[in-house]
């Protein structure tokens, strides 16, 4: 049963009826487009030029306008802040998604201890996330942490893990999946209560033990939802700045200033707006693509339902 | 991720369905019959102790804050986890800007949900009658902008600012969350009036009723916990937002996520206060997220998954 | 204290009301600024938090309302350069960073003050603006001549030991050259748990004393020749040692510590030596947070082979050009460096003022004598020999502070054993290059 009207052109009533949900949806579309398609478009004018704010008038020019973007190429700054993002990224999604799977499967059952439990484990995920990134400031400052206190006084001291670079990033990994398993967690068991009894059934009856079952019936129903799930944590994962403004500030060194970072620095340090436009240029072409990504994968799971 | 039933169906839920037959595979089976009682007990239980344990565990983290804001500021160094709990920190958090930045918050949030329920309805239900061809675009710019790291509009929201004079205001900071708020409403809201039957709407437009007039008077009633839910998503989704109250605020319209960050710096590294502020500023978060539990998934997965 | 706190700003709101002209007349009805709310941005340091206790005093004073913020020092830098760089109203008063202030001055991004300090409505006439050192007005002027900002501190960096006992158990006297030093940190480090030495994460400030005792500098020849010399070999090795030594015998984290915990590792004797302004340094002796009192010394930053070349700063108050309570906004900076208020804060143990009547008073004298060492004068020494030799002039540059930030990276890499001080700092060299030119510098 289809939710929308069929319009027949021409009725009049019809033809007032559109213009209503026009009306309805003009706002809309006005206020995102002043929101979010000029501010794009001013940040592409602005990553042609040098613009920066100490001589603004002078520096508005577009002379040269692919400077920034060679300059990007040969930027070893900018580089290896895409390969730290990669890598935090990467080691995130995957511990976000392992974790998140085995406590999904760990909570799927239907006792009120366990709906209350997942209702708890949702907490994580809502915090303001410099909340987050305070509690895990706070457990990783040697002089506060009671997991560092413990283990010296189980005589198993422990370097600060936020000023090592050997450390760092994973550090910030860690934080980052304690903060967003939840999101996983939710999905997977959405989509397990979508999983079919009767397969399963069948397949228990047959003596098949839980590890089979889960692996050849609950698997394949729940991988495309890993996979969307994956996605949506990646693009999520460019945005990453509380932890790390709060945690290293890109230290030490530069070893967890992921693109992101670099660009909050460009802009908001030295004003030099034309670099840190191409840069968020670059940034945005990558969530783009990724988005589109989860658009037709999102999109086509449902088509095969 | 979709439901089957064509009519009217169930949230996305952390909750399951009514329990099925006995026969599905799960570990809270009935014990052997020649198990000990204890060892039948736990077996049965298993699960829902390794739930709480791992609960524990997890939690730690977010429970050492919370205590931590009770502990008395010259025992912060110390190792014993029992002290008297004292209000100290969150008494000295009264001196100076938290308040203020607190009340900014809770305006500003208010404000941008009010905005984008107040644009972003209508559309919804637009897009929900009216057959429109370019949905998946819509969806794929909704998804876009959402996903867009804020550093991106942050460098043109500045300098418009600046020049229109909206810089460090509660207004400007909403009309900036505005950019991923509005998507949320179009979104979470497509779904609620999807559920409504248009019978209903039918029988009102018989009675000589308008569309708007059929929108408020019958589907928006019926929509009503969708739109409470939406519109508790959009305040928690604004009250946490970080990056765009750091750069576009300075001391007027100071949230409270960024004025917790000004007690890092301070000397000495004040422990309690930081604690106590970030205990307040998660608490009306915290609280409102059990309320919309059940619509926390699509809230979240909008514009990229189809439910 | 609390109670102390209020006598004094009952005393002073008294006092000090009778002796600024400027409010006299505006005792007997509405006060000068009532209603004004003044927004005050500077970044946390003594001085600013003794005035923060004393803004009560301003208020009761003005009716003016005070907003003070004080973050920390490169987080306000940050604040104020992108809010002066807009020519913004949020701040009515900031404060004028000392490797900023050339930046922020010759960019046009700052007030004027001289036609505030003339006028006698506005200011009384014993205010003197001629009591603040020279040296410390000089960095506050611009190249028209005109002063921008006044100063609150004039500071040297020295080098303190909170655990001296420790260095006289081992048989050694306070170390004068970059070798005794490393000598004496061998002895002493992890000596009763106290590790060697820290100093804090802004090593563009706290480095380069040691880039010059080793021989190099930041610029060819600052301010006329800009080319960075990051990469000399002289420069190299003054990387190597200073890293090494917080590799060494720092404590867990070094590299992380910010001049409140270097103030604090020390107060608390979990760190031996530092390099630090006295602006941090006079708070060790405050007798009753500071636990290693009795056991500190003070000296001058270390001997290297071309010399001894300690670093100075100045930090001021000024007014962005985009501040709407401009009169308001000089009130406030002729209170807060007033000459009853600096010395007020002089007599609460601030380390490092400005103004020659307070550095010459018998009360600063008396209080900067801490355990026996009289950090005023080494201060002093110091401030002389900077400005004789000349050799901070790499901070007056107004691309300085981009060089800062590759400084503080540079030795950060290094310490953390990321890279070798060769590729590190050639690294700062090409990314400083690289800045200076899209700053607009031609080198």
């Amino acid at each position: 049963m289809s939710t929308t009207l069929i319009l027949h052109p021409g009725t009049g009533w019809e033809a007032a009826r559109r213009r209503a949900f026009l009306w309805g949806l003009l706002p809309s579309l006005a206020v995102l487009l002043a929101i979010t398609l000029v501010p794009a478009a001013a940040l592409l004018v602005a990553s042609f030029t040098l613009l920066s704010l100490t001589d603004a008038a002078g520096t508005f020019r577009f002379d040269d306008p692919l400077v920034n973007y060679r300059h990007l190429l040969e930027d070893e700054r900018f580089l290896r802040s895409i390969a730290t993002q990669l890598k935090l990224s990467a080691s995130s999604v995957a511990l976000q998604l392992a974790v998140g799977l085995a406590l999904a499967l760990l909570l799927n059952g239907r006792s009120k201890l366990l709906g209350a439990t997942r209702t708890a484990f949702l907490i994580p995920m809502v915090l303001p996330p410099i909340v987050v990134a305070l509690i895990w400031k706070i457990l990783y400052t040697p002089d506060v942490s009671p997991v560092h206190r413990a283990l010296e006084a189980v005589g198993l001291p422990v370097r600060s893990l936020i000023a090592n670079p050997d450390t760092a990033l994973w550090a910030i990994s860690l934080a980052d999946t304690w903060q967003w398993f939840p999101f996983t967690m939710l999905m997977v068991l959405a989509a397990l209560q979508m999983v079919p009894d009767e397969p399963l059934e069948a397949a228990s009856l047959d003596g098949a033990n839980r590890w089979q079952l889960f692996r050849y019936i609950v698997f394949p129903h729940i991988r495309p939802v890993l996979v969307v799930c994956g996605l949506f944590r990646l693009i999520d994962s460019f945005k990453a700045f509380p932890l790390i403004y709060v945690l290293t500030d890109g230290g030490p060194g530069t070893v967890t200033e992921v693109t992101n970072y670099y660009g909050f620095i460009q802009a908001f340090n030295f004003s030099y707006w034309g670099y840190a436009s191409a840069i968020a240029m670059v940034i945005l072409a990558g969530v783009f693509a990724l988005s589109w990504l989860v658009g037709r994968l999102g999109w086509n799971d449902h088509d095969k339902r | 991720m979709t439901s089957a039933n064509p009519t009217f169906s169930p949230p996305i839920s952390t909750h399951l369905p009514p329990p099925a037959p006995r026969t599905r595979a799960e570990p809270a089976g009935e014990p052997p019959l020649s198990g000990t009682r204890r060892a039948g007990w736990l077996r049965r239980h298993a699960r829902g102790l390794a739930a709480v344990a791992l609960l524990l565990v997890v939690m730690f983290p977010f429970l050492w804050l919370v205590q931590l804001a009770f502990k008395p500021g010259a025992e912060i160094f110390e190792d014993s986890l029992l002290f008297v709990p004292t209000l100290e920190g969150f008494r000295s958090l009264l001196q100076g800007n938290f308040l203020k930045s607190f009340w900014n918050s809770l305006a500003v949030s208010t404000l941008s949900t009010g905005l984008s329920l107040l644009i972003g309805v209508p559309a919804a239900y637009a897009l929900t009658r009216w057959q429109f061809k370019w949905r998946r675009h819509v969806a794929l710019w909704i998804l876009v902008t959402r996903m867009a790291p804020p550093i991106a509009f942050t460098i043109p929201f500045f300098l418009a600012y600046r020049w229109l004079g909206l810089q460090d205001t509660i207004l400007g900071l909403a009309i900036v969350y505005l950019t991923f708020n509005l998507a949320i409403v179009i979104w979470l809201m497509q779904t609620f009036f999807e559920a409504v039957p248009t019978a209903l709407e039918e029988a009102a437009y018989i009675d000589g009723c308008g569309v708007w007039q059929a929108f408020w008077r019958i589907t928006l009633p019926l929509a009503a916990p969708g739109l409470a839910a939406t519109a508790v998503l959009c305040f928690i989704f604004a009250w946490n937002d970080f990056f765009y109250a750091l750069i576009l605020t300075r001391t007027n319209a100071i949230t409270a996520p960024v004025a917790i960050v000004n007690f890092l710096q301070y000397e000495g590294w004040e422990w309690t206060k930081i604690a106590a502020s970030g205990t307040l500023v998660m608490f009306p978060v915290v609280i409102f997220t059990v309320l919309v539990r059940t619509y926390l998934v699509r809230g979240l997965t909008a514009g990229g998954v189809k439910d | 204290m609390t109670q102390r706190r209020h006598l004094l700003q009952a005393a002073s709101a008294l006092g000090a009301s009778a002796l600024l002209p400027g409010f006299a007349h505006a005792q007997s009805g509405a006060k000068k600024f009532q209603g004004v709310t003044l927004n005050v941005s500077t970044f946390s340091a003594a001085y600013p938090k003794l005035l923060q206790q004393y803004l009560p005093e301003f208020e009761a004073l003005t009716g003016a309302k005070v907003n003070y913020d004080a973050p920390s020092f490169p987080v306000y830098n940050q604040r104020a350069d992108l809010e002066l760089s807009t020519k913004g109203s949020a701040y009515d008063v900031v404060n004028v960073t000392f490797i900023y202030s050339s930046r922020w001055i010759n960019s046009g991004w700052l007030t004027p003050l001289d036609d505030f300090i003339r006028n006698p409505n506005l200011t009384p006439a014993d205010w003197d603006v001629n009591d603040f050192l020279p040296g410390a007005r000089a960095p506050e002027t611009g190249r028209d001549g005109k002063l921008y900002g006044i100063p609150w501190t004039a500071e040297a960096l020295l080098s303190a030991s909170s655990r001296f006992d420790l260095v006289q158990q081992a048989g050694l006297a306070y170390p004068e050259t970059t070798d005794d030093l490393v000598k004496v940190l061998r002895a002493v480090n992890k000596k009763e748990r106290v590790a060697g030495f820290v100093s804090d994460s802004h090593y563009g400030w706290t480095f380069v004393p040691y880039l010059h005792a080793f021989g190099g500098d930041v610029f060819r020849k600052a301010p006329d020749d800009l080319y960075p010399t990051l990469d000399t070999p002289e420069a190299i090795a003054a990387a190597e040692y200073y890293a090494s030594l917080l590799r060494e015998f720092g404590p867990d984290g070094a590299i992380t510590y910010t001049p409140d915990q270097v103030t604090q590792a020390l107060k608390l004797g979990r760190v031996n030596f530092t390099d630090a302004g006295q602006l941090h340094l006079a708070q060790l002796g405050d007798a009753a947070t500071s636990k290693t009192i009795k056991t500190l010394k003070f000296g001058q930053v270390p001997k290297g082979p071309a010399g001894r070349f300690p670093g100075t700063a100045v930090h001021g108050l000024g007014i962005p050009v985009g501040s709407k309570n401009k009169e308001a906004a000089w009130a406030f900076i002729q209170w807060a460096l007033s000459k009853q208020t600096t010395r007020k804060a002089v007599l609460a143990g601030y380390g490092s003022p400005a103004r020659r009547s307070d550095i010459d008073s018998q009360e600063f004298r008396a209080k900067q004598v801490i355990n026996g060492n009289d950090l005023a004068q080494l201060a002093l020494d110091s401030i002389e020999q900077a400005s004789r030799t000349g050799h901070m002039k790499y901070r007056t540059v107004s691309v300085y502070p981009q060089v800062d930030q590759q400084l503080n990276k540079a030795i950060a890499l290094i310490a953390s054993g990321q890279a070798s001080a060769k590729q590190a700092l050639q690294q700062a060299q090409a990314q400083s290059i690289t800045e200076l030119k899209r700053a607009g510098q031609s080198l």
